[in-house]
Formats: C-alpha cells, sequence, structure tokens
C-alpha cells in the first residue's frame, strides 16, 4: 500500500522502519528525439516525453517498493517525487517515503 | 565548424578521386571504402540541410495555427473536466490530508498522471520580445495553465478509471525537460501530479 498522505485512513501504524527511495535515469533514442523535436516547433504535447516519463517513474516507483519490501514494511506513507533533467531530452526520477508496518 | 570540415573532406576526397581514376583501380576501392566509412556524416549532413530549410516552414505553420490549436485544447480539456464532475458529482481533487473522514475507508492508494507540453517556437519568440520590454509574458502563462489542467485532469480519469471515490492530498509538480543551461532540446514543461485515492465503504 503505497500513499501520500501522513496517515492510512482506518489503519494504524506499528512500526516506522526508515525513508525508502528508488531512481531511475532515462532517456530516448535519438531518432524519437528529433520527431519530438520537430513536434516542439509546432508546440503541444510531446507525446513520447510523456510515456518515457511514466516509464521511468513507474521504474522508480518499482524500486521503492522492492526497497521497503526488503526491510519488511508492509506500506510507504508520505510519498514524494522529485525529478531533475540531466541533461535535454534525459529525466531522473526519484520516488521517496517512509517504510512503515501498519495493522 | 562541422560543417567546414565536411566540405575539406568533400574536396580532399574528390582531389583523391581524381588521382585515383589516373592511377591503378587498387586505390579506388580505397576510396570506396573511405565514402562509405564517411557515409554517417554525409546524412547527418542532410538532415541538418533538411532542417535549415523547414524550419522557416514550420515556424510559420506555427505562427497561423499554435494560438488556435491551443485554444481548442484548453476548450476541449473544460469539456472533459464537466464530464469527470458530472460523473463525481463535485471535483474529486483536494488538497486536504482527509484525516477528517477516517471512518469509513475500506482501501487507499497512489494515484498520479502527468504530461509534458511545451510551448510552440513561435510563442517562444513572442515570449522573448515581451521579456525585452518587460511585464507579463501572457502567452506562457496560458500554455503552462493549459499544462496544468491538462495533468489535474488526467489524475481525475485515473481515479475514474481505477474507482477511487476521491483523491486527497493532491500535490503538482513541474519540472523543466532541459534546463535552462542547456542549449539544446525540448523546450517543455513537465506537470506531475499526485494524490491519495479513497474508496468509501
Amino acid at each position: 500500500m503505497v500513499v501520500n498522505t501522513e496517515t492510512i485512513a482506518g489503519k494504524v501504524i506499528t512500526q516506522n522502519l526508515g525513508v525508502v527511495g528508488g531512481s531511475t535515469v532515462r532517456a530516448k533514442n535519438v531518432f524519437r528525439d528529433i520527431t519530438q523535436g520537430l513536434r516542439n516547433v509546432v508546440g503541444g504535447e510531446l507525446v513520447k516525453y510523456t510515456e518515457l516519463l511514466e516509464e521511468s517513474r513507474n521504474e522508480a516507483m518499482g524500486r521503492m517498493v522492492a526497497d521497503a519490501a526488503a526491510r519488511g514494511a508492509n506500506a510507504i506513507v508520505n510519498v514524494r517525487f522529485a525529478t531533475s533533467a540531466v541533461t535535454g531530452g534525459a529525466a531522473e526520477l526519484f520516488a521517496y517515503g517512509t517504510a512503515v508496518k501498519v495493522e | 565548424m562541422l560543417m567546414m570540415l565536411l566540405a575539406l573532406l568533400f574536396f580532399s576526397s574528390i582531389v583523391t578521386a581524381q588521382e585515383a581514376s589516373e592511377r591503378k583501380p587498387d586505390d579506388l576501392l580505397g576510396l570506396g571504402f573511405f565514402l562509405i566509412c564517411l557515409s554517417p556524416l554525409f546524412v547527418l549532413a542532410a538532415i541538418g540541410i533538411l532542417w535549415s530549410l523547414a524550419y522557416p516552414v514550420m515556424l510559420l505553420w506555427a505562427a497561423i495555427f499554435s494560438g488556435r490549436k491551443l485554444n481548442k485544447k484548453v476548450s476541449s480539456i473544460v469539456e472533459r473536466e464537466h464530464v469527470s464532475i458530472a460523473h463525481f458529482g463535485r471535483d474529486p481533487l483536494s488538497t486536504l490530508r482527509g484525516d477528517y473522514s477516517s471512518s469509513g475507508v475500506s482501501e487507499s492508494g497512489l494515484v498520479y498522471s502527468s504530461v509534458v507540453y511545451g510551448p510552440s517556437h513561435w510563442h517562444l519568440l513572442i515570449a522573448w520580445f515581451t521579456n525585452l520590454v518587460g511585464g507579463r509574458i501572457d502567452i506562457l502563462t496560458k500554455v503552462i495553465a493549459a499544462a496544468r489542467a491538462e495533468a489535474k485532469q488526467r489524475l481525475r480519469e485515473q481515479a475514474r478509471a481505477e474507482g477511487w471515490d476521491e483523491v486527497l492530498n493532491v500535490r503538482i509538480d513541474t519540472a523543466e525537460m532541459t534546463p535552462a543551461s542547456v542549449q539544446k532540446g525540448p523546450r517543455a514543461v513537465e506537470v506531475f501530479a499526485y494524490g491519495t485515492g479513497i474508496k468509501y465503504n
């Protein structure tokens, strides 16, 4: 169970297992960069980059959940996300939260 | 710089070709091999030339159509918002923490959605001119407002698709796709909206 509130409604937190996180850096291939560059001239949504960030975020989340599971947690509360652009067309996604045990 | 290097390589290859035609066919084979090795550079040069030819046309296209495209986008988001609000009975998103409604909750989990949205180069040009004079840059305000509205609307649709009754503690993050210090790359912002979905008994 992953939430971004400090508590989980209807559940009691019994143990705090510390901060867990996961991150990933990804980029699209050069042909995608070219097509998205063309699209950028006209403006609007850059669909392939939306997809790229979606995939990366899922991967970062997966790593965070794996980290929490390795600590024996069954929930993560107060999840936060951070994004940084390392260079044009590549992005670092970072997800972090507090691993807890709930009843 | 690259173009100069290419031109130099090109002329030197012509000279060697002329020399080679006077000499043995063995050298011609070497030249062919040399040209094949260089072919990626020729392809790059061709892309560069095509780009410089096509860019003014695309900018003109953007000047004529991007404002209309943006208005259409905004009105379509408003329409989809009405559909979602009609489904939930009210706006399902809120930034409240939700401690007040801890009774009767059956399930909770993370909901998130994102969009990468950029202004057209025509809009960037207008923004650049406005920046010289100073004052509000209305056109970029409009583009980013549209991106935020789209991300929020996708969060509502995601919540509906996953069957949540409400989304609490919504946060909206905005990140640049290309840092301002980097010259090349897409000029766009990524808007990411997330919150905790709640199901009531």
